[in-house]
């Protein structure tokens, strides 16, 4: 098995703070992975040192066999990793579909054409077909997160990097947005790495997980064997042997 | 539709640029006319990079002195025919963007404004050190004009305005235009759709900066003379205060926007020396309640529709 992403001993240092070290994972193409982890573990930062927004003081990271490492992010982006923020920044003062259309025009996809026609079937896929004319900041927060994710798919990556896409959700619209990752790996044939906090939601939705805290993977596998992991529960709860026994 | 609308204003607004002056029949209006319609370029070359993108250009002068005093030095000194001052002056100044846009665009803040004022002020200090070649305070003089009749120099401008605007207007609306306004919207978010920022910002400064120098060296030929003013503040701000009256990113506004304003001035002379204070509180009345501007709004509601 030939791994689509590779991040080999990835370390990045914020002042006397170590936000990641020796983080090191392969992702298989076709995989939904995700990443867990209690707030500050050093997720955000390690989604910003695979695409390119920051980067790493060592390690190195290989995406489809081409080293991603000291790349600025458009570059990344045009090698097919795409990202969402966690924060939606929409381009304000534009419109739905112009925002989508950005995606379309970078040099990855232009030459394929179809600029509005190709944003227009992706907020088809999204759902947000009917509002293509609202201006983006005007958009509920769940409905940006759905831009942000189709502004991500117009530039047609193979692997996708979403940041915590349920974050500030209602139940009522968690499902829906869960069915679209589900559709999106099932027919887009897409790769999928997802920084998540809700764990209900998140454990159904990837095959393999990989617990960080305090910068470090603490252990990676199924999401049914890893929430029965002693160094998990620790890092969630706080507990030793107590915490182990109640979980 | 929106489209035939804004072809029909446009032919509309240019028939009476161009009937006004043999109507009327005074020089004197050619030459506020001509003026008017130089600060027209110059205004909606400045939109096209900052009105767009919304990184302040606070030293566009810079690139309206380079395009003047080239053509001046290329008249007075190396005696080519003037034409050539055209395309020299907007080479010029592209350059000059060239230079200063590669370091300060990458920036984040306000660095770009602040080093585009520096960089106009200092031209405007080495106008003066070097005054044995620039002439100093009084600048070059004796620049020939490009055609004997004003009239016809005044035609001449305002073919060469309206095919700068009409080709900027319309790379603001092509696909651009719109990498152009995201990049105002949010850069990180750019970078995550895979656009250069740098880059995009980089050629829209050249592209400002070229119709700016090409303007000066239109204004170095009508007034057969430049002078170190040319590269002040004060005419920056001139510019820009015409762009927010025409209202910022549309292109065709800002050359409204330069136009009433010139006129306005004109207008204004009867006050004598209460000009400036009336000038004034009209452009405050104005930027109050038309925070957006006042030619492109008007002109989209007499228009309808969407768009730009």
């Amino acid at each position: 098995m030939s791994a689509l992403l590779r991040a080999d001993g990835l370390g990045k240092r914020f002042g006397g703070l170590r936000a990641v070290k020796q983080v090191s994972f392969e992702l298989a193409a076709g995989e939904i992975t995700g990443i867990l982890g209690p707030n500050g573990a050093g997720k955000t930062t390690l989604f910003n040192l695979l695409t390119g927004f920051m980067a790493p003081d060592e390690g190195r990271v290989e995406f489809a066999g081409k080293v991603l490492t000291g790349l600025a992010p458009q570059r990344v982006v045009n090698l097919g990793l795409a990202r969402t923020f966690q924060l939606c920044r929409p381009f304000v003062g534009m419109s739905v579909l112009e925002n989508v259309m950005v995606g379309c025009l970078c040099p990855r996809v232009r030459a394929d054409g179809g600029g509005a026609a190709r944003a227009m079937e992706l907020l088809r896929m999204v759902g947000l077909e009917r509002k293509a004319q609202t201006p983006a900041q005007l958009l509920p927060y769940g409905d940006q997160r759905r831009l942000e994710i189709a502004r991500a798919l117009a530039t047609r990556p193979r692997l996708l990097l979403l940041d915590e896409p349920f974050a500030g959700l209602g139940k009522a619209e968690i499902d829906p947005l869960s069915d679209l990752i589900r559709r999106l790996h099932a027919q887009e044939g897409l790769t999928l790495l997802i920084i998540e906090h809700k764990l209900r939601e998140f454990m159904k939705l990837v095959t393999r997980v990989i617990a960080m805290d305090f910068g470090e993977v603490i252990a990676e596998g199924d999401p049914e064997g890893i929430v029965q992991d002693p160094r998990v529960i620790r890092a969630y709860i706080g507990g030793t042997e107590d915490a182990h026994g109640a979980a | 539709m929106t489209v035939r609308r804004d072809l029909v204003g446009a032919v509309l607004a240019v028939s009476i640029l161009a009937v006004a002056p043999p109507l009327v029949g005074s020089s004197y209006l050619v030459g506020v006319l001509t003026v008017a319609v130089i600060y027209g370029l110059w205004a909606a070359s400045w939109d096209f990079m900052s009105g767009l993108t919304g990184r302040e250009n606070f030293g566009f002068a810079l690139f309206i002195g380079a395009g003047a005093y080239t053509a001046g030095f290329l008249d007075t000194l190396a005696h080519l025919s003037p034409w050539w001052g055209l395309a020299a002056g907007m080479a010029a100044a592209a350059l000059f963007s060239l230079l200063l846009g590669f370091p300060t665009l990458r920036l984040k803040g306000p660095y770009f404004a602040l080093a585009m004022l520096s960089a106009s002020a200092i031209m405007q200090r080495l106008m003066l050190i070097f005054w044995e070649t620039t002439g100093g305070e009084e600048g070059l003089y004796g620049i020939a004009p490009l055609f004997s009749s004003p009239l016809a120099y005044y035609y001449f401008v305002l073919a060469a305005t309206v095919a700068s605007v009409a080709f900027l207007v319309m790379l603001a609306r092509s696909p651009w235009g719109l990498i152009l306004r995201a990049i105002r919207g949010d850069e990180a978010t750019c970078l995550a759709a895979g656009i250069d920022v740098t880059f995009y910002k980089m050629v829209s400064l050249i592209i400002s900066a070229a119709f700016g120098g090409l303007g000066g060296a239109l204004y170095a030929h009508y007034q057969l003379q430049v002078s170190p003013q040319l590269f002040s503040v004060v005419t920056t701000i001139t510019v820009i205060i015409m762009v927010y009256v025409g209202g910022m990113g549309s292109i065709y506004g800002a050359l409204g926007g330069a136009l009433l304003l010139t006129l306005l001035t004109e207008l204004l002379r009867d006050f004598g020396q209460w000009r400036l204070l009336v000038y004034s509180l009209t452009l405050i009345l104005i930027l109050f309640f038309l925070p957006g501007g006042l030619v492109a709004p008007l002109w989209r509601r007499l228009r309808g529709g969407g768009g730009r």
